[in-house]
């Protein structure tokens, strides 16, 4: 079981250099994550929940304390090294998509594929399956500008998920979606996450992500207020 | 490498609108660089070509006294033809040349002018002397079109004209103007009054001199003869190529300005997009390229411009500089005007080295200005950039 854990933060903490002196984002964050979770790190505006997500992504490094991440310490990684692991095992899901405006829906999806220099063949096969996923291969030609909120975002996820990721991390992955569209969302993600045993962690304080939770980790002021499960 | 070329194609056609206002520009530098520096090209091989015609030959002998900046030089500046050169003289292989100062009365003025004698066979120069064999005057003289114009003499004019002889004696005759030649080399031109060789020596009394012997194509200088110095073809046309070299450093200010413009159109861009797609840097190092390849993914993002600009500007300026290479580009009377070797028509000339070392230079200049605000990437914080943060 042991081996299973992906995620392992000890003493986290991060302070960040502010016109108004020292502000400690998180403080003394422990948690471990295991494989195939869907865990959510919640709180409210400030709790520090993008900032442990972004530590975890390898984007941002630990002020103090150790962030293991699928084996590899984010405090001790060089630029490259950390590229590599995003690059390579790590997803992202943001709240404004972030899809590239001047790619097609295919190529966007296609990218991260690109980064990892998979031929033609295997690249054309992998992309089509994660939009066959997302139910998006009537929109191969697409341009973001032409698509939905919905729709920007199933291809958001359909990028993340293309390379078949360890680990998924979505940042407030609903906050521009309407109701209907956040349910589609986020049954799309537990399917994945169930199919491709695929670990799952969302920075959010939105209701409706909560309530898909299997585990909620709550964060105040920086720290673990309460770790629950959810029995999702 | 490959995929960064790739993406930034694709980046750059998505801009639209934006990258083509930059490349119509920059397309248009290529264009005026090269349209520029062919006819510099075209007019130094213009101006060489006519100086060897028609006055400096392929080297000359001067006399060791000549000085064409001291007329005064003129006076001594004679001596017997060497007989060495004798059989090149009959083979047309060398035209000699003598030299000395005069006035002429056209209309009332005195002018003063230089008498040039040089042999109505000779085959060296471009110089129409056989008009004077088909003379039967006492003093037949050639001008040229220039001197014509500035005297108001025409062909028929009975003209006076005054000399010193060897022993100092002015002497004085009619000169007859026989004929009004055309050429681009003012220095044959103005001021200048052209007389049989040998009507020349009996009026100095120095019959068998010259001042100046001017070799032809097939002559390959030997051993100089006593009394006598060789001038290269490259020291007589130093002039020109003072001249054109002049003028390619003032060609460089233009240049400059019109890559200016185009790099200043550049970099803005550049910077622009910096700072508008913050959020497409921190999704690429979200998604896994380092800070130095989205750097490298921007400049060459820019460079490119460059690239489209050549393809556009082929498309466009080669058929209007293949039109200009053949019709040419009127300068008529300039050459005159300003006392310079320049043909009323000149006809640029575009060398493959031309166009290659403009592209590589536009090329190298685009990645450079493109390179420079792209640097600012290594300073984004991704976790800023990724919210579209300003930085």
């Amino acid at each position: 079981m042991e081996n299973s854990i992906l995620i392992s933060i000890e003493a986290l903490k991060k302070h960040f250099t502010t016109s108004g002196g020292r502000f400690t984002a998180l403080n003394g964050i422990d948690l471990s994550i295991r494989k195939a979770e869907f865990t959510g790190v919640v709180g409210p505006s400030g709790s520090g929940k993008t900032t442990l997500l972004n530590i975890i992504g390898s984007l941002d490094s630990p002020s103090e304390g150790r962030a293991i991440v699928l084996g590899q310490s984010i405090n001790d990684l060089s630029v490259k090294q950390a590229a590599l692991l995003r690059r390579s095992r790590l997803g992202f899901i943001f709240q404004s998509y972030n899809l590239l405006p001047v790619y097609t829906v295919f190529e966007n999806v296609e990218f991260p594929l690109l980064l990892l220099k998979l031929n033609d063949g295997q690249r054309r096969k992998m992309v089509m399956d994660s939009l066959d996923w997302l139910g998006l291969t009537d929109k191969v030609k697409s341009k973001p500008a032409q698509l939905s909120g919905g729709e920007c975002q199933r291809v958001a996820i359909a990028r993340a998920m293309v390379k078949k990721p360890e680990i998924v991390l979505a940042d407030e992955p609903t906050a521009n979606l309407d109701a209907a569209n956040s349910h589609h969302i986020l049954k799309t993600m537990v399917r994945l996450n169930n199919e491709f045993q695929t670990t799952f962690i969302f920075a959010t304080h939105d209701e409706k992500v909560i309530s898909y939770l299997k585990r909620k980790i709550s964060l105040v002021d920086g720290k673990v207020a309460k770790d629950e499960i959810t029995g999702n | 490498m490959k995929l960064l070329f790739k993406l930034a194609a694709k980046n750059l056609i998505g801009a639209g609108l934006r990258t083509w206002l930059n490349v119509i520009v920059l397309s248009f530098s290529f264009l005026v660089i090269i349209w520029h520096k062919g006819l510099l090209n075209g007019w130094d091989m213009q101006a060489r070509t006519d100086m060897v015609n028609w006055e400096t030959g392929t080297g000359q002998y001067w006399q060791s006294s000549y000085d064409p900046y001291d007329p005064f030089s003129l006076t001594d500046a004679h001596s017997k033809i060497p007989p060495v050169f004798d059989t090149l003289i009959s083979k047309g292989e060398i035209a000699p040349i003598l030299i000395t100062q005069g006035t002429i009365y056209p209309g009332g003025r005195i002018q003063s002018i230089l008498i040039k004698g040089i042999s109505p066979e000779q085959k060296v120069l471009k110089f129409p002397g056989k008009l004077f064999l088909r003379s039967n005057e006492d003093l037949p003289v050639l001008i040229g079109s220039k001197m014509a114009g500035d005297d108001g003499l025409k062909e028929g004019d009975l003209v006076t004209i005054r000399w010193r002889d060897v022993h100092g004696t002015f002497d004085a005759n009619e000169m007859k103007v026989i004929g009004i030649f055309n050429t681009n080399v003012p220095s044959v031109d103005a001021g200048q009054v052209w007389v049989p060789l040998d009507r020349l020596q009996k009026m100095m009394g120095i019959e068998g001199e010259a001042t100046i012997m001017v070799c032809g194509k097939f002559y390959s200088p030997g051993k100089t003869p006593e009394g006598w110095k060789f001038k290269s073809s490259e020291e007589l046309l130093k002039t020109v190529t003072d001249i054109i070299k002049m003028k390619s450093v003032g060609g460089m200010v233009l240049y400059i300005i019109l890559m200016s413009l185009a790099m200043l159109a550049i970099f803005d861009t550049q910077v622009l997009s910096i700072f508008r797609r913050q959020k497409e840097i921190g999704t690429y190092i979200a998604m896994g390229m380092t800070r130095s390849q989205v750097i490298g993914l921007f400049t060459i993002e820019g460079s490119l411009n460059s690239v489209l600009a050549a393809l556009l500007a082929a498309i466009y300026g080669i058929p209007l500089l293949a039109i200009q290479a053949i019709k040419g580009m009127s300068f008529a009377g300039t050459g005159k005007a300003y006392g310079i070797v320049m043909a009323d028509k000149i006809f640029p000339v575009y060398s493959l080295g031309l166009v290659v070392t403009t592209i590589i230079l536009i090329m190298i200049t685009t990645t450079i200005v493109s390179y420079l605000p792209s640097r600012r990437i290594a300073k984004m914080k991704p976790t800023e950039a990724l919210r579209g943060k300003l930085q």
